[in-house]
């Protein structure tokens, strides 16, 4: 089993007639970042809600450190409690400030006490530089402060990995770079993340391997480098060649804020 | 006249049948009662709708408090305080001689009663507090119509009178079934007021039969049922009528 | 006059509020089942609760009352005969809500995100914790003005209860003015003002917050 701390092993997946994934398989290792793209309709979303079972796969297993989350004998509650994910439409509690959407989690589900769950809610919240706000509720926060919120609520599981669904896709542009800036730190860290996003700079800066998924199927991988200098597949070239069309000028500003610290 | 009869294989057969003339007379002074205070709720609803949205400040007001009002008092006092109103005048002024107001009157057609206090005090009332009602979903309607309508037919030369009719009475219409539908369908459950004031409707017509059977049980969710039906068919004959006219994006 | 006042306040305005309490407490509880059974259950328990709500909707309250009181009156045999007309009519007007609170729950329930439902169960929430601590929360605020409608309509209804003997205020009426007909419009314009104390500033406050108020609410909840 190695030291994977996530293995996906040939998932499959269909909405009745509709097969959204085919075979998918990758290894995810400690601190590794792995970044996953592709054109919408490939099944990206369905693969990470199926990584916690969320959405069950129809065929294949998915391993946290070398537990199956299909055995009907795990808890799969207790096993996504070690899996954090990030919503591309934030999913805030509504009803909680930000401080309590934080604690939450480690309140309910890990069992801390209330002034246990604090704590380490405002560390979280402190960590993603959204301490100032933890009184505020979701309704008063902008996009990019209800995302780190969510980042942070995240966090505070102490999870082995964390899942980023597009979390800078329903984002203003301006938005986006304080929302990059948190997960690239999180990156440098050495948080295992699995990330499926647009954002080529921030895969560039930090990703340890890429995977291109298209019509449910991994078509191409490798690590950025490769990816940005010589793609192999016609389908990886096409896309990422539209990307940088659309993107163009504000990549390279982008480019300029993430290669900081490269 | 009624068609099919639903089956009860468990009761009594003889215990109901017998007075199936009696229930259908009671059926149809029910569906009456519906009718008549349905167009005159309709018709009073519609100008109180209007001048909520479009009258002048007081004359909103007005219609406004006539409506809060009606909706937070029972129906059952609505109609006591109508129909006892020539019953206490006649106390007050004429305490003891000929009464002032008679209240003995009654128009009959074919030798069945279609008027009398009762029914009319029953009509009035029901007609009044339905009115409340509809012209609240009446007013829901126009209100979701864009006020950019209203501006763009002054715009042409309308005036607010001939914007009113040709252009938001007839949207408004339409967009309203839906919750107008709700109370076309539910109002002949709240005809069963005239039981109050001694009227045969369908429910009186379920006492008066137990009164003599003593099939409570029986003649009461058999009557419940009756109910159930009529308002299932007018709901469902509501719905057809919705999806016929049918106009895109409306 | 001030008598009647007298009598009519301490009399039938505690028996009345007793009726509407105890109709929608019942009627709260059938209700949150059944919008639960409906929108979590299974296809057939699903039916099972659209079929009372259709039925409980379809027949006027005042025949519901008369079946409980007079056709199965029976059913209560464990309690007092004498006691057993306002136990129906206290029934009657409970299961009665209950259809109608399904409706509002159930509107209220589906209008909570599911986005948010997800990121619970992400967390590790089971679904009972999520129901508990992220959905109902949400769900009963957001119900807030259909409820305050409910709570209404039972206060009206509960003057049906008054045809069976339940000592609300319109039977303290018609005692009371039972030798004194003159007095029947007098005490009736007070009887609608107590009524319309009780309800309107409930409604208003709670209710649904639209231009001008008084939102879409009629007699029927139009909710899903």
């Amino acid at each position: 089993m190695s030291d994977a701390v996530l293995r996906v092993e040939n998932i499959w997946k269909s909405f009745g007639e509709l097969e959204v994934l085919k075979g998918i398989s990758f290894d995810v290792a400690e601190s590794e970042v792995k970044v996953i793209f592709g054109p919408s309709g490939s099944g990206k979303s369905t693969l990470l809600r199926c990584i916690n079972y969320l959405d069950p796969p129809d065929k294949g297993d998915v391993y946290l450190r070398g537990v199956r989350l299909g055995d009907p004998d795990t808890d799969i509650n207790k096993v996504r409690a070690r899996i954090g994910m990030v919503f591309q439409h934030f999913n805030l509690f509504t009803h909680l400030k930000a401080i309590d959407n934080v604690a939450i989690g480690p309140q309910k589900v890990l069992g801390l006490s209330k002034e246990e769950a604090r704590e380490r809610a405002m560390d979280a919240l402190r960590h993603v530089k959204m301490e100032k706000w933890a009184e505020h509720y979701p309704a008063q926060l902008s996009g990019g402060q209800q995302q780190r919120v969510g980042i942070a609520r995240a966090l505070a599981m102490s999870p082995d990995v964390i899942l980023f669904d597009e979390p800078t896709s329903a984002l203003d542009p301006e938005l986006i770079g304080e929302v990059l800036q948190v997960m690239l730190d999180l990156a440098q860290e050495g948080t295992t993340m699995i990330v499926v996003t647009h954002e080529m700079g921030f895969a560039k800066s930090v990703a340890d391997e890429m995977i291109f998924i298209d019509k449910g199927v991994i078509v191409e991988r490798g690590t950025p480098h490769h990816f940005f200098t010589s793609p192999e597949s016609e389908r990886a070239q096409q896309f990422l060649h539209k990307l940088e069309e659309l993107y163009g000028q504000s990549e390279e500003k982008r480019n300029t804020l993430v290669d900081r610290d490269a | 006249m009624m068609g099919a009869e639903p089956a009860f294989p468990n009761f009594n057969p003889l215990g109901i049948e017998e007075w199936l003339g009696e229930l259908a007379a009671g059926f149809a002074m029910t569906v009456y009662l519906y009718f008549v205070a349905l167009i005159g709720g309709f018709v009073l609803g519609l100008g109180l709708a209007l001048a909520r949205q479009y009258g002048g400040r007081v004359l909103s007001r007005i219609a406004t408090a006539y409506i809060e009002v009606i909706r937070g008092t029972p129906l059952l006092a609505q109609l006591f305080l109508i129909y006892f109103v020539p019953y206490s005048l006649n106390a007050w002024f004429t305490p003891d001689g000929p009464p002032l107001l008679d209240v003995t009157w009654s128009v009959r057609i074919f030798g069945v009663t279609v008027l009398n206090h009762a029914i009319f005090s029953t009509l009035l009332s029901l007609g009044l507090n339905s009115a409340a009602y509809q012209a609240e979903y009446m007013r829901g309607a126009m209100a979701s119509i864009g006020s950019g309508q209203m501006l763009a037919a002054q715009s042409l030369g309308f005036t607010k009178r001939e914007t009113l009719r040709y252009i938001i009475i007839p949207q408004s219409f339409r967009r309203m079934i839906p919750s107008w539908s709700n109370e076309a369908s539910y109002l002949p459950k709240y005809t069963v007021v005239a039981t109050f004031v001694a009227v045969e409707d369908l429910f009186g017509m379920a006492k008066l039969i137990v009164s003599r059977t003593f099939l409570a049980l029986q003649t009461y969710v058999f009557v419940g049922a009756l109910y159930l039906a009529l308002i299932s068919v007018i709901a469902k004959a509501l719905d057809v009528i919705y999806e016929r006219t049918k106009i895109p994006g409306l | 006059m001030p008598t009647i006042l007298w009598i009519l306040l301490v009399r039938g305005v505690p028996d009345a509020l007793q009726i509407t309490f105890f109709g929608l407490a019942m009627g709260f509880g059938i209700g949150l089942i059944l919008a639960l059974m409906r929108v979590y259950g299974t296809e057939e328990m699903g039916w099972v609760a659209e079929a009372y709500e259709k039925v409980l909707r379809g027949i006027p309250v005042l025949v519901l009352i008369y079946i409980f009181t007079f056709g199965a009156s029976s059913i209560f045999w464990f309690v007092d005969p004498i006691q057993r007309p306002i136990v129906g009519a206290y029934v009657a007007l409970g299961i009665r809500s209950g259809a109608y609170q399904s409706q509002i729950f159930r509107g209220a329930i589906l209008s909570v995100s599911e986005g948010q439902v997800i990121a619970a169960r992400a967390l590790g929430m089971t679904g009972f914790q999520t129901q508990i601590y992220i959905v109902l929360p949400q769900a009963f605020r957001i119900a807030l003005p259909g409820w305050s409608n409910e709570y209404a309509v039972v206060i009206k209804d509960s003057s049906f209860a008054s045809d069976v003997g339940v000592f609300e205020i319109l039977k303290v009426v018609q005692n009371v003015t039972a030798n004194h007909p003159e007095l029947w419009l007098p005490s009736m314009g007070i009887v609608t003002l107590i009524y319309f104390v009780f309800t309107y500033p409930v409604t208003r406050y709670f209710g649904k917050k639209q231009k001008g108020a008084v939102g879409e609410f009629g007699r029927e909840v139009i909710w899903a």
